[in-house]
């Protein structure tokens, strides 16, 4: 008989929970709607309290939505709603939501703004679009625009950027994933998919799966916990490092170290799969000649990553000789400089065990197509292109670099002036490093403009206020989820936009009703190939087969595109499935069933994507980056040595389970279960600098300060520290989240990587103080 | 007429606390940290960094036991704690004046005070919202990223917890105290 302690959760629970939050701050109702006795309708939607995107059905009574229960028919998202998930209806009713249009009264930062109609902001951006338009003689990319919101973002880039004709788009990429992404791509041709639960053997790096949740990833390792192998490697003691069958404590920025050593060992010693890498390979022997010279052994990487030389040893033995391991590539994951390295060495690993285009590995399966719907774009002869790449080696051309244009902005060396911003979903003032400069580039704009359902920190820069309704109260185009279980899934309108705000295409459509006909008489003007135009075809024709009519594409509504591309595609049972349950994939009604207890299977496993026929290969060589002067191979250098300055933490950020990012931390249903954030320090250290439990301490680096309470735990490395992202709103209108807690990227320095010009998280030193 | 209890997977839960909310907001649960009908309790690892004593870290799900002999019906002094046909502990809402007798009697803590309404709540398996309207699932159950509650009929030998609980081996908490509960940990 196990004997455990029963007691209801007090004061101090798990990780941090250290203070009763709801009953002190008596503004916020006490409760949600307790769902009824009677059924009701359920609605299919698509989720987006984070960017992972699964699927429910909303429970709507008397026109209130009461509840959000997982959608079974999904296979991204296997059946689950996470806590985020079920507080969605929190952030639907959060009393601070944007109700109207604003315009600003006050100082950007201050939060004082006008109540307008939708026409009034929309007259006021057209005026100050038509001067700077004028100025910048009709450089449309002197308006940037950028985007944080997983759904819709395709349709704002083909306003913005077809439209309009700005080069200048940014979204998270660079401050997330795209090293990730590009070192996968670059090595075997596609970003490929993790199979997860198909492994046998799967080592995480850089990743906390079990409390950054990401469907199927999380949900599959959950589940396969008895059948699978679980290895995690971190400087802090996650759930996920905790709930491992191993886990091994690293040095911050030293994961290459222990890839670079186990790909030693396995080459050394002929462990790896000998006829996949000669079969995908090439510059294998390149690879191996490398490897060997530059002898890393496992004594090598002890001095490196603090990680004992047998385990290595044993580890590298026991991953390559499982039947299907996986070295789990994380996702946002741009931590060390050295990070496109870091991802191109684990795809070469995982390359060397032969585990790509097969089970447990990374695949390549088989999306659903979507069509594309056509517009007809106008060339505009003056529209400079984009300068955020300049000094970047590959980077993504849609996404750009978040950090370079930002200090090409601020220190005018941006090879023109970027005068106006729209800025959607986008928290600026949180999501990258280092809030002054970003405050700095918002204050050198003539125009900001902010299309968001929260007062967020960056609202409260903006000219114009633009309340945009969130996902439960829209209709967003289909879209195609997954390869190995491929499925479309479509987020219906729950309920109509609450107070006045609009979905992102009404907002646009609006926009560009009012802003067709001033632009186009910029263009007029300034553009000499518009001139000609105007001269053979008369204006009107111009215009019209030009492509100016900025609202084209929202003529018809959401409901009414999505039904005719889907049918057009797909035939009509399709759309009735996408419309009913929100999920659609072939052969649905056959091989949906319920295996035990809510687990669903989706695709028989002989009818998974695990091998697809397509030729690639695995390149251990890349010219490009010789080129430009970096490593063609994944290579150790002495400067991503582990050194922390004297007397100092190397700081390092992350998530707790119930929030994602700053977009979350007014949710009062979710402030519930963690009230603030707080500092993690070592508990030997804290004990030698006298830091309790709940001390306030101040975390001071290059470029800031902030205060925070302590958690001294034994749970992370002597000389490191780790808070959560997202906490501590400066704009007074977020209730819940203004002053409550630290915001790592106020004392995170800003830096990028050259090859993706993705900011780096894991370099900032810091000394700590108790006050 | 059922006989309604719960298995938990207890080892595949990774305390997100989907379950906590999800139970929140299908139940109207009254706000604040302190206020669930059901938690998890977590346990520290011992031990230096370097060497964490911490093998594989396990999670319990804990909420009202649903005793078939409970404390707290007991201990009510107005007899406001009655077991309902699904062999469920509910209680008379008008009948409870916070003599807090349940709270000190239940062995598993598993009640607290809804401050709003005045009397002492704990967790019902959804009785008067999912179960009410005909549905055999409560909310926990079905958002649980894990799957790790099973729930059911135990009276029928077909529901999935009745085939659980004879396949596979299982404890119970406090069984000393001669509760008979109807929850079950699954080894």
């Amino acid at each position: 008989m196990k004997k455990i302690e029963v007691s209801r959760r007090k004061f101090l629970q798990g990780s941090v929970s250290l203070c009763i939050y709801a009953t002190s701050a008596m503004a916020v109702p006490l409760s949600t709607t307790k769902t009824s006795n009677k059924s009701a309708t359920g609605v299919p939607y698509l989720c987006n309290m984070c960017r992972n995107k699964c699927a429910g059905f909303a429970r709507v009574e008397n026109g209130i939505v009461t509840k959000l229960d997982p959608n079974p028919y999904f296979p991204k998202s296997r059946n689950m709603l996470c806590p985020k998930g079920n507080a969605g209806v929190d952030s639907l009713y959060d009393k601070d939501r944007l109700k109207y249009p604003l315009i600003r009264i006050g100082n950007r930062g201050e939060g004082k703004y006008q109540r307008v109609t939708w026409d009034e902001a929309y007259e006021y951006i057209k005026d100050r679009l038509v001067e700077i338009l004028d100025k910048q003689k009709d450089n449309r990319s002197t308006i940037a625009y950028c985007n944080g919101e997983g759904f819709n973002k395709d349709e704002y880039i083909k306003f913005f950027g077809e439209k309009i004709g700005s080069a200048n788009f940014l979204d998270e990429g660079s401050i997330c994933l795209n090293t990730k992404l590009g070192a996968t791509l670059l090595t075997i041709g596609d970003v490929g998919e993790m199979d997860v639960a198909g492994s046998d053997f799967l080592m995480l790096l850089g990743a906390n799966r079990f409390e950054s949740l990401i469907t199927p990833d999380s949900v599959d390792m959950a589940r396969v916990q008895k059948e699978q192998k679980l290895v995690v490697v971190d400087p802090r003691a996650t759930v996920t490092a905790l709930k491992a069958d191993e886990y091994l404590p690293i040095n911050v920025g030293t994961d290459l170290a222990l890839i670079l050593s186990m790909s030693y060992i396995a080459i050394k010693e002929n462990l790896y799969n000998m006829e996949f890498v000669k079969k995908q390979f090439k510059d294998f022997d390149k690879y191996k000649e490398h490897i060997l010279k530059e002898k890393y052994t496992p004594q090598w990487a002890e001095s490196k990553t603090a990680i004992p030389k047998e385990k290595i040893e044993r580890l590298t033995k026991e991953f390559f000789s499982a039947e299907r391991p996986l070295l789990y590539m994380g996702r946002r994951s741009v931590w060390a400089k050295n990070d496109f390295q870091l991802r191109r060495a684990m795809v070469l690993l995982n390359g060397l065990a032969g585990s790509i285009n097969r089970k447990g590995g990374i695949v390549f399966g088989e999306p659903i197509k979507l069509p594309q719907e056509a517009i007809n774009s106008p060339i505009y002869d003056n529209a400079e292109g984009r300068f955020d790449l300049d000094g970047v080696v590959y980077g993504s051309q849609k996404g750009g670099s978040w950090l370079n244009f930002r200090e090409k902005v601020v220190t005018k060396t941006a090879p023109y002036e970027v005068k106006a911003m729209f800025i959607r979903k986008h928290n600026l003032m949180h999501n990258m490093p280092n809030v002054t400069k970003t405050k700095k580039m918002l204050e050198m704009m003539d125009l900001v403009v902010v299309l968001d359902s929260m007062p967020t920190d960056t609202a409260i820069m903006a000219d114009v206020i633009l309340p945009e309704c969130t996902y439960l109260e829209r209709e967003d185009m289909v879209v195609s989820f997954n390869r190995l279980e491929p499925s479309l899934a479509l987020r219906n309108q729950v309920i109509k936009p609450l107070y006045e705000s609009r979905s992102m295409q009404d907002i646009l459509k609006g926009l560009g009703q009012k802003l067709s006909l001033p632009l186009f008489e910029i263009s007029k003007k300034y553009d000499e190939e518009l001139q000609d135009s105007i001269k053979e075809l008369g204006e009107k024709k111009a215009f019209g087969e030009g492509g100016y009519d900025l609202a084209e594409l929202y003529k018809r509504d959401i409901s009414q595109r999505n039904r005719e591309l889907i049918t057009k595609k797909f035939g009509k049972d399709v759309y009735r499935t996408l419309k009913e349950r929100g999920v659609w994939y072939p052969n649905m009604g056959k091989q949906h069933k319920e295996i035990f207890n809510g687990v669903y299977e989706y695709y028989p496993k002989e009818k998974r994507f695990y091998s697809v026929d397509r030729k690639y290969r695995v390149k251990c060589y890349l010219k490009k980056l010789e080129k430009n002067g970096f490593d063609p191979m994944p290579t150790w250098r002495d400067e991503y040595n582990f050194k922390v300055a004297k007397d100092s933490f190397r700081m390092i950020t992350g998530r707790y389970v119930m929030f994602t990012q700053s977009a979350t931390t007014n949710n009062k249903m979710l402030r519930d279960l963690e009230a603030t954030n707080h500092i993690w320090i070592n508990d030997k250290v804290a004990k030698s600098k006298n830091i309790k439990l709940g001390d306030l301490v101040e975390v001071k680096s290059s470029i800031g300060k902030v205060q925070i309470k302590a958690y001294p735990t034994n749970k992370i490395h002597p000389q490191v520290v780790w808070f959560a992202h997202g906490y501590n709103s400066t704009s007074e209108s977020m209730t819940n989240s203004y002053g409550n807690g630290a915001n790592d990227n106020e004392i995170i320095e800003d830096r990028f990587e050259k090859i993706y010009g993705c900011a780096t998280m894991h370099h900032t030193d810091v000394t700590i103080r108790k006050i | 007429m059922a006989r309604y209890g719960m298995a938990f997977d207890y080892k595949l839960c990774i305390n997100c606390r989907a379950c906590e909310v999800a139970c929140k907001e299908e139940n109207g649960i009254e706000l604040g940290a302190n206020k669930h009908r059901l938690w998890i309790e977590t346990k520290e690892p011992s031990g230096d960094f370097w060497n964490l004593n911490r093998e594989k870290m396990d999670f319990m799900q804990l909420q009202c036991q649903e005793c078939e002999d409970a404390p707290c019906l007991k201990a009510c002094p107005n007899h406001a704690i009655y077991q309902d046909k699904n062999g469920i502990i509910r209680l008379h809402e008008d009948k409870c004046d916070l003599s807090l007798d349940c709270v000190k009697a239940c062995p598993y803590d598993a009640r607290y005070v809804d401050t709003r309404k005045n009397i002492t709540d704990k967790c019902i398996f959804c009785a008067d919202t999912r179960l009410a309207r005909g549905l055999i699932t409560t909310a926990c159950q079905v958002t649980c990223p894990a799957k790790v509650r099973i729930f059911g009929d135990l009276d029928d030998a077909n529901s999935e917890i009745s085939r659980v609980l004879k396949e596979r081996e299982y404890f119970q908490l406090k069984v000393e105290e001669g509760t008979k509960p109807k929850l079950f940990y699954l080894k």
